[in-house]
Order: structure tokens, then C-alpha cells, then sequence
């Protein structure tokens, strides 16, 4: 990206838009931000060796050598424990670069998923997954703050949604809540909160970004255990908390590809309101104060409020913005709408409605393409989705597609045109 | 300073890492060494593991008790206290849901009750030995083959037993370990 820098330099000279000086200094500035920096491919190649080289262990001990006598597998067991034990050893006795630390930790982490289940299958210990799991979750996390490594975080945080979905979505009938997933993930949080603060702007905090929500709303659905109409609730909860998250300055102010909050929080919103923008949704009939999902459902609608609350005492909330405050309509649905389906069901449509006009909006405002297309997909969700529901005459649902087909045009054209004009305005 | 304390801490850990599979390890080698041995009558199928390879699991013909008691739930740990009858196979004497204070027992899982024929019937916690990934599969076969002769008694499990913990140490198919037999 740098070198692509330092190529342009001499484009931009010859058409005289900086002079040769300037030109040398912003190399020179370049130049030696690079030196400063440790090879970011030499850690991903490294990080990938150790990872591909863990796992492979793992195959060729899955293999059973059943030739060698217990002892020898035995020892074959501990041997790539106390060898990736050395080199991390190594790495923060001779305070090795970050490249050294990521790739040691990525092999350690896997010896010692290898040692426990070698040890299983040499003694015919009958696994549990889960606990498997666990026990290599619980000797492996504090490697994260020993050697300071982010993908022994991230390989920590995918097995410990691993470990969630065997504990939660197991399909015999005794699948019950993984409360030991919060206890985890807060133990993975001080990392990613130090990322956040010192690393604002790298690209494994992007990746965080992403990944943390995402864990999170694997996770979710395995706290719902019997009533399954409040976890839509919950999830609706959930997005909307990512999208508030998303739209705080700290991620707000950085670009929409690293916002994984802010992405994933209006996704998920609008693929709710969908879906409960159904006619069939809204006859539910069972609803208790006194389960777990109205547990979770209040915690996470206090949140909400409570984040609302925190941005509006900083002003941060200067425009109205329908998907930030959806959520709260959507509590008063759930708790007195569910035996009127005709209610919820036409509150949702128009919501949904809104919601499209919103984003339009907001695409228009900012001369953002993306967003304003994105707008127009969710208007046309929701017709397609009516496509199939609905009573209405063929005539009225073909107007609906032709006046949504002509609105892709109109606003398309209508900003083009805008964002022109305002690059005219800027040339003169 | 620092980096001491970072090392020591890591040392700990360095520790903990080893000593979880090597208590795993020691818990099995003294049940091996002194525990009592018993044969369990079995069947196998092949099943793999992500991590741990290729296995077969055992199905145990002894699965049963028969009993008055009809307070089980599915899933629940009881002990069954084994002891050898005439032909030198491990049989069920009796089930119960404290461990007993005499005699070798095993920790079981309740699956569910008969009331029709007053049957409890339970699973058996040693029920997955691992093979060799190209043996598994003929161990299998080599089994289905064996059962169906007329022999009684003739593919059994292996197991340690003491003080209610039980270690699977091999399978036999006509008195001869599965794994060698699958090789001829």
C-alpha cells in the first residue's frame, strides 16, 4: 500500500500537483514509518506455518500408530507440548518480535489440543466434546495475555463458540444454556479492549470487529430454551445493541468495512423485521414474565437504553435515526401485540417500510451508493416478501414492483446528479 | 523485572498443561496395574473422532438389570456392581445410585426403565476404543464375521476396574486382540 504511495509520487510531479520536495520528503516519511514497523507478512506467513504445522499434528497422531507400545505414543503425546512450550519460553525470555510470539502461541495452542486427545485415545478415555474442549480453552487462554498474542485470542474465542454450540445446540434433549461461554469471552475482553485502545486503526482489530459480534450471535440462539417466540425478541434486542454500538463515535468515525457492528447490527435488524413481518408470526400464544429469555430480553433492552441514554448525555445523537430506536417499539409489540396479529403485523410492515426510507435517506445524505441501494433492497424485501403472503390482486402487486424498479432509477439518477453538481461547486 | 514474572507465570502454566494430560495419564496406568480385570461381552460399529481418530464403539450385552426399583431418571449417574460368573465374564449384580462400599462397581448413565418387564437398562461409560485409521473399519467387518459364528462369548472388552473408575485396556475377537486379529 506504501510502495503504491511512492509510485504515484512521480505521477504526481510530473503534472505538477506537488514539487520534487515534497515529493522526497513524504518518501523519506514513508520510508522510515516502514522501517519502524515488523514485517506484518512475516507474522501472517509464520502465524499460517504454525497453524497448518498444529494441525497436521493433530492428523498424524489421529492416525494411531498402533505399532509403538503405550509408552512410546505416551511420549509422543507430551513431544509437541514441550517443544511449542520451549519456543513461547524462548520467545518471551529473548523478548522476540511479535512474530516469534504469534507463531510459537499458534503451536502451543494446537499441542495442546493434540497432547489431551492423544492421551484419550492411547487410554480409550470416552470423549465428551465439550469438556474436551474446555479443558483446552482453560490451559491455552492465558497464553493470550503471556505472549500478548491476537490469533492465539482469536483461536481461543472461535473454540470457545465451538465449545457454546456443543454445549447448546446439542441435539439430544439435554442441551442446556453454556453460561460458562460469558465467563470465557470475558476473559478473552481485556485483550480486545487493549486492541481497541492502542490499536484502534489495525487490521486484527477489524477483524475482532467482526468476529466478537458474530460469536455472539451464534451463541444467542442456545439461550433460548422453550420459548423460542421471545428469541426472535432477543435477537432483534441484540442487533439493535451492535448497531448502537456501531453508530458510537469510536466505530461510527471509521470506515463502514471495519464497523462490523455497525454492518452486522443492520443486517440483522432488517432480516428480523422481516422475517416477523409475516401474517403467521404474530399467533403466538404463550408468553411468561418468569423464563430465562425475558431474563435475557430485559438485559439486553437495558443495554439498549442504557447505551441511548450514554449518547444522547454526550450529544451524539444529533439526527434521527429510525434503526436506533426500533428496538423500543418493538419491546411494546412483544409484551401487548402478540394476541392481535392483525397489529403486529401491519406495525411491522410499515416499520419495515420506514426503515428502507431511512437508509435511502441516509445513502442520500452522505452520497453513499452503498447505503442507498441497500435501502432500496429493503423496500424490495419487503414487496417480495408480500409477493407470496398477501391476498392482493396481481395488477396492485405488479404496480408495487414497477413503482420499485422506477424508484431504483429515480433516487440512483437523482444523486448522481447531486454529487455532479457538488463536484461543479467544488471546481469553481 | 517484568519478563520474569510473565515467564514465571508462564512456567505455571507450562505446568498445568503438561500435568492435566499426564494425571490423565497416571489415573489409567495405576487402574491398569492394580485394578481387577473383567471381560465384557461387546459388539462394535465405526464411528471417527475430529481430533482423537478413528474408534469403534462398543455395545455392551451387559446393558440390563432387572429390578424392582423404579426410580431412575434418563441420564443419571448410577453404580453397577459387576463380578465374574462361571465362563469369566463380567455380570450385573446389582444397580444403585449410591456407590457400594464393598466389591468392584462402575459408574453408569441411566438410558431408561421397563416397567412391563421391571428392566432398567443403562450405558456403560468405556464404550469407544480407538484404532488405527485403516483398521477400524475391518475391525468392524472382522467382528459381524466373528458373530455370526456359533461361538458364544467370543468378542469381549477388556476392562480394568477400581474403585468404581474403569479403564478400557483392549478388544478381543476369539481370545485374540482386535488389532492383530484384523492384520491376519
Amino acid at each position: 500500500m506504501n510502495s503504491k504511495l511512492i509510485n504515484e509520487l512521480s505521477d504526481l510531479v510530473t503534472n505538477k500537483v506537488i514539487t520534487q520536495d515534497t515529493a522526497s520528503r513524504i518518501e523519506q516519511y514513508v520510508l522510515s514509518k516502514q522501517q519502524h514497523k515488523p514485517n506484518k507478512l512475516f507474522t501472517v506467513f509464520g502465524v499460517l506455518g504454525s497453524l497448518l504445522i498444529g494441525l497436521g499434528v493433530i492428523l498424524i497422531l489421529a492416525h494411531n500408530w498402533d505399532n509403538f507400545t503405550r509408552s512410546i505414543k505416551t511420549v509422543f503425546a507430551f513431544l509437541p507440548l514441550v517443544i511449542g512450550q520451549i519456543f513461547v519460553a524462548f520467545s518471551v525470555w529473548k523478548k522476540k518480535s511479535s512474530v516469534w510470539k504469534e507463531s510459537s502461541g499458534t503451536f502451543l495452542f494446537f499441542a495442546i489440543g493434540s497432547s489431551i486427545a492423544l492421551v484419550s485415545q492411547i487410554y480409550n478415555i470416552p470423549g465428551n466434546l465439550s469438556t474436551y474442549i474446555l479443558t483446552w480453552i482453560v490451559l491455552s487462554l492465558p497464553l493470550i495475555y503471556i505472549l500478548k498474542s491476537n490469533t492465539v485470542a482469536l483461536l481461543n474465542m472461535i473454540a470457545i463458540t465451538y465449545y457454546a454450540c456443543e454445549v447448546g445446540y446439542s441435539f439430544s434433549s439435554f442441551s442446556e444454556s453454556p453460561w460458562l461461554y460469558l465467563v470465557l469471552m470475558t476473559l478473552i475482553l481485556p485483550h480486545y479492549y487493549s486492541l481497541l485502545k492502542n490499536h484502534t486503526n489495525a487490521n486484527i482489530t477489524s477483524v475482532f470487529n467482526w468476529l466478537f459480534p458474530l460469536s455472539v450471535t451464534i451463541v444467542l440462539g442456545t439461550f433460548v430454551s422453550q420459548l423460542s417466540e421471545l428469541g426472535f425478541l432477543m435477537y432483534l434486542l441484540l442487533f439493535s445493541l451492535y448497531y448502537n454500538m456501531g453508530k458510537l463515535p469510536f466505530f461510527n468515525e471509521q470506515k463502514l468495512r471495519r464497523n462490523g457492528y455497525l454492518v452486522q447490527g443492520s443486517l440483522g435488524i432488517v432480516i428480523m423485521v422481516l422475517t416477523m413481518s409475516f401474517d403467521d408470526f404474530w399467533y403466538l400464544e404463550r408468553f411468561f414474565f418468569n423464563a430465562q429469555e425475558t431474563y435475557v430480553s430485559a438485559i439486553l433492552c437495558a443495554a439498549n437504553v442504557g447505551l441511548l441514554i450514554y449518547s444522547y448525555s454526550k450529544g451524539w445523537l444529533k439526527t434521527f435515526n429510525l434503526f436506533q430506536y426500533l428496538f423500543i417499539l418493538f419491546s411494546i409489540l412483544y409484551v401487548f401485540g402478540l394476541n392481535i396479529p392483525i397489529v403486529g403485523t401491519i406495525v411491522v410492515n410499515l416499520m419495515v417500510l420506514a426503515l428502507g426510507i431511512t437508509t435511502i435517506k441516509i445513502g442520500a445524505d452522505k452520497f453513499h451508493f452503498g447505503i442507498l441501494n441497500y435501502g432500496l433492497l429493503i423496500i424490495t424485501a419487503l414487496v417480495t416478501c408480500r409477493f407470496f403472503d398477501t391476498n392482493m390482486s396481481f395488477v396492485i402487486r405488479g404496480l408495487l414492483f414497477v413503482s420499485v424498479g422506477i424508484g431504483f432509477f429515480l433516487t440512483n439518477y437523482i444523486l448522481l446528479k447531486k454529487q455532479k453538481s457538488k463536484v461543479e461547486s467544488l471546481k469553481h | 523485572m517484568k519478563r520474569n514474572y510473565i515467564l514465571i507465570l508462564f512456567a505455571v502454566l507450562a505446568i498445568a498443561q503438561i500435568a492435566v494430560p499426564a494425571q490423565m495419564i497416571f489415573g489409567r496406568e495405576h487402574i491398569l496395574k492394580t485394578g481387577t480385570a473383567y471381560k465384557f461381552n461387546t459388539e462394535p460399529i465405526d464411528p471417527s473422532d475430529p481430533f482423537k481418530g478413528k474408534y469403534i464403539v462398543l455395545r455392551y450385552q451387559v446393558d440390563r438389570f432387572k429390578t424392582s426399583n423404579k426410580a431412575w431418571q434418563r441420564e443419571q449417574d448410577i453404580y453397577i456392581s459387576i463380578a465374574n460368573d462361571s465362563l469369566g465374564f463380567a455380570k450385573v449384580i446389582s444397580a444403585d445410585l449410591e456407590a457400594p462400599e464393598t466389591g468392584d462397581y462402575v459408574k453408569a448413565k441411566v438410558d431408561w426403565y421397563t416397567e412391563r418387564d421391571s428392566t432398567l437398562h443403562f450405558s456403560l461409560p468405556f464404550n469407544e476404543f480407538y484404532m488405527n485409521e485403516t483398521k477400524a473399519y475391518s475391525a468392524e467387518l472382522a467382528h459381524r464375521k466373528a458373530s455370526r459364528d456359533s461361538l458364544p462369548n467370543n468378542t469381549y472388552a477388556l476392562v480394568y476396574v477400581k474403585n468404581g473408575e474403569a479403564v478400557l485396556d483392549n478388544v478381543f475377537i476369539n481370545a485374540i486382540p482386535i488389532a492383530t486379529f484384523v492384520e491376519e
